[in-house]
């Protein structure tokens, strides 16, 4: 039941639902269409990539592929708009990635990682951003690993523990601040509430914090800008919103936090079309919709003269419950304002259209 | 039969007409007063006064004044002019039914008239309300209350309900339109998308033949064909897939070309945040962890104050067990301050066992340390508080100790409170029987003594 509306906030209409026979791990928008792929696991054991298309108010199954290991993320983020090339991360730690008209053999395939593969982003594809196209994935064995499609069989970069350390399973990855060819930062969260911020330019680790639970997912708001703000939500119903354009060499970065959904928050995605909107999905299969407002000075000198950021406020614009069951996934359409496609664990594949984005 | 009141007086003016009507005895209310343009009653049960006007009356005008035991009527005149009397005279008795019938049909119309213009009202009452709320819900209650006169205010809160199912149809359909039109937009650009990839598919021929065609020419130019025909051939090749799809190939192209080799290898090596548990931290599991830690450090932090002292024996001799054993065994040969030291130290080690401080308030009454002896075994009894049959034994014994310690300070009243405690958990010793029976005796003979 929606909240009651004042005429003016956006309306979250569900559009479409279809249910399906599987565990419905990843949604994604085909980009430059009205086509979505569905990603999981069958009851079997094997895993799924559906293909639908969104046709007069229905969902048609265009193409159903079926694979060895159940598909656990995927992305179209490395891939060249003409191409649109699929990669996946599966159960088994391999990273495939897969041409949807010929898919029985993959165009780059490698097994990255001794344990399956939970997160997976992509950047320098589809027009959006700088250099080279770059797929980074996270693991449950503790490694953060970015891969170039050119490169066969070795990652081009590696974050993995020390010799020694009891490793952490890494949870969600994302990469951001591609704004030249040069820079790339990639952002991994961890289950120990861990965040680590990898600048890929120097090699180097920037930023770390720890955000005391468990880190479900990070998504900085453009990967091809200069980094600007970046969305970190967690277990016990907590996100964290940092502003990534002032880093205090002891501090690190502003931030401000918020408590929602009163679970678990499973995704955070920014609207491709305003960066300061973003939707959240919770354990208890709600959406909430909110709406980033920057402070009068974004940064601030502290007492010793150093630069200081400063957070700004997040704001409730709607939030709808749609299931009982968490909303593991959330994509919106790169081509439509307001549309977008959520998967939960009660086997259904929503798709939502967020109304009046325009006024807000 | 009713009693005619005829003692009334009048006079008038040109315009009205006053009347005093003298009722005595009886109260006059206005219930009682009964008047239409041409016919005036009063009935007061028994009196009745009637009067059947010489002329008509503005009756809605005119006045009653109820007073002490006399009504004055202030009669307005509907045509101006002096009456000739209050009455018609000489009128049948036919005529006057029949004006009395008229005047009550006429307060009837009247009466009729009144409530229809009140529901009139009260509908354009209702309708202003309607069209405040349409505006603002906000203000719809206090609009509401402005509009509405405070005599129908309790009729109209009926209306209530019924204005706020108006207003979530309201919304209801808002929202229906909303939807219907977002379906639409939808549905357009559903078939814009697939304009598009048509038109893709256009070019993606377009390009095949492209490359056929570069093939071919390729081929032409091994066999050392002039060139130009084969420029010729590419050229009309192109135009066909001319357009957006052409440029972006080759953009394409371009854009490959300049794309980085990819990324030097590198690894960077990180570490997790330091925690002393296995498992991953939770913020609502932080302050239990912070419990269990205080717990272990105060633990730790006892056996290492002792440490410095310790440092010259044995391993085994830090275990309470085993000093409490030696403990026993020196009790057992008559070592009593050796015993005390053995039980001291294990009650640093571990002062939440009971056995240790029953142990030494034995030891402390052998050596006659009496306040030491009731200090001992009044922590033995609090440590055993559930009083349980398991620790009945320890309890008796607990019990007699303190008893006779009490009875050694020549506290006999409260040494034989303890020695009824513990007979009253063991009720079958002899011995404690024995005993309390002594002390009763003792107690008995100081008071007859004082």
């Amino acid at each position: 039941m929606a909240a009651a509306a004042g005429p003016e906030r956006p309306q979250v209409v569900a559009h479409v639902q279809q249910a399906l026979s599987y565990t419905l791990f990843d949604c994604k928008w085909v980009p430059r269409s009205a086509r979505l792929l569905c990603l999981g696991s069958a009851a079997r054991g094997t895993g799924v990539v559906q293909l639908y298309e969104l046709r007069a108010g229905r969902l048609e199954l265009l193409r159903e592929i079926e694979k060895a290991k159940p598909i656990k993320c995927g992305t179209f983020g490395a891939a060249s708009l003409q191409q649109r090339y699929l990669a996946t991360g599966d159960f088994g730690g391999s990273l495939n990635v897969w041409n949807l008209e010929a898919p029985e053999i993959p165009v780059y395939s490698v097994k990255g990682h001794k344990e399956i593969i939970n997160s997976i982003d992509g950047v320098g594809g589809l027009g959006i951003g700088e250099g080279a196209p770059e797929i980074v994935t996270g693991s449950r064995d503790g490694t953060v690993k970015v891969w170039d499609p050119r490169q066969k069989d070795t990652p081009v970069a590696n974050m993995e523990p020390v010799q020694g350390e009891s490793k952490r399973d890494c949870w969600t990855v994302a990469f951001g601040n591609a704004y030249t060819q040069e820079e790339r930062v990639v952002c991994a969260g961890y289950d120990n509430g861990d965040i680590k911020l990898f600048d890929l330019k120097t090699m180097s680790l920037r930023w770390e914090t720890n955000i005391k639970n468990g880190v479900c997912s990070v998504e900085f708001d453009r990967k091809d800008v200069n980094m600007n703000k970046l969305v970190a939500t967690s277990l016990e119903g907590k996100f964290h919103v940092f502003d990534m354009r002032t880093q205090h060499p002891t501090k690190g970065f502003a931030s401000v936090s918020e408590k929602a959904h009163k679970s678990t928050i499973w995704q955070v995605r920014h609207l491709p079309q305003n960066r300061d909107i973003f939707m959240t999905s919770g354990g208890a299969g709600s959406l909430h919709l909110w709406k980033y407002e920057y402070p009068a000075q974004r940064s601030k000198k502290d007492s010793e003269g150093a630069e200081m950021g400063v957070a700004g406020s997040v704001s409730l614009l709607q939030n709808v419950t749609l299931s009982t069951q968490p909303i593991s996934s959330l994509d919106w359409s790169p081509d439509k304002k307001g549309l977008c496609v959520c998967g939960a664990f009660d086997q259904t594949v929503r798709v939502l259209i967020v109304t009046k984005l325009n006024k807000v | 039969m009713p009693v005619w009141l005829r003692e009334h007086s009048w006079r008038q003016s040109g315009s009205a007409v006053f009347l005093s009507l003298p009722v005595p005895g009886v109260r006059v209310t206005a219930a009682n007063i009964f008047c239409t343009d041409r016919y005036l009653k009063v009935s007061v049960p028994p009196f009745l006064f009637e009067a059947i006007l010489y002329a008509p009356i503005d009756d809605t005008n005119s006045t009653a004044k109820i007073g002490n035991g006399i009504v004055f009527f202030t009669l307005y005149k509907k045509e101006v002019g002096m009456w000739d009397s209050l009455t018609l005279e000489n009128a049948s008795k036919e005529t006057l039914q029949y004006l009395r019938e008229n005047a009550v049909r006429k307060a009837h119309e009247k009466a009729k008239e009144e409530t229809e213009a009140k529901k009139v009202t009260k509908q354009e009452h209702k309708k202003y309300a309607l069209e405040a709320t349409m505006k603002n819900k906000e203000g719809m209650r206090t609009a509401y209350f402005c509009v509405v006169s405070q005599n129908d205010l309790w009729r109209q809160q009926e209306n209530l309900p019924k204005l706020e199912e108006a207003e979530r149809k309201r919304i209801e359909e808002l929202k229906e339109q909303e939807r219907q039109k977002v379906t639409k937009e939808l549905e357009l650009w559903e078939d814009q998308q697939k304009y598009v990839e048509n038109q893709k598919k256009v070019q993606k021929e377009g390009q095949l033949h492209e490359e056929v065609g570069q093939l071919k020419e390729k081929k032409k130019e091994k066999n050392n064909k002039t060139s130009i025909p084969s420029e010729e051939t590419l050229k009309t090749r192109l135009k066909p897939t001319k357009g957006s799809g052409s440029y972006s190939m080759f953009s394409e192209n371009l854009k490959e070309e300049q794309l980085p080799a990819p990324r030097s290898s590198g690894t960077i090596k990180i570490n997790f945040t330091s925690r002393v548990f296995p498992t991953a931290l939770r913020e609502s599991r932080v302050a239990e962890e912070e419990e269990w830690l205080h717990k272990q450090a105060e633990a730790r932090r006892i056996i290492s104050a002792d440490l410095s002292e310790l440092e010259d024996l044995k391993e085994e001799e830090k275990n309470p067990d085993w000093l409490k054993d030696k403990g026993n065994k020196m009790f057992a040969t008559g070592n009593y301050l050796a015993a005390v030291n053995a039980y001291n130290l294990a009650v640093r080690l571990n002062n939440k066992r009971p056995l240790l401080y029953l142990n030494r308030a034995a030891c402390h009454l052998k050596l006659r340390n009496l306040h030491k002896a009731i200090e001992d075994s009044s922590k033995a009894l609090e440590l055993l508080t559930p009083p349980v049959p398991d620790n009945e034994n320890a309890r008796v014994k607990a019990y007699v100790r303190r008893g006779t310690a009490f009875c050694q300070l020549e506290l006999y009243a409260e040494g034989l409170q303890d020695y009824e405690a513990a007979l009253k958990i063991d009720p079958k010793n002899k011995t404690i029987e024995k005993d309390a029976e002594k002390i009763r005796h003792i107690i008995q003979g100081t008071m007859q003594n004082s």
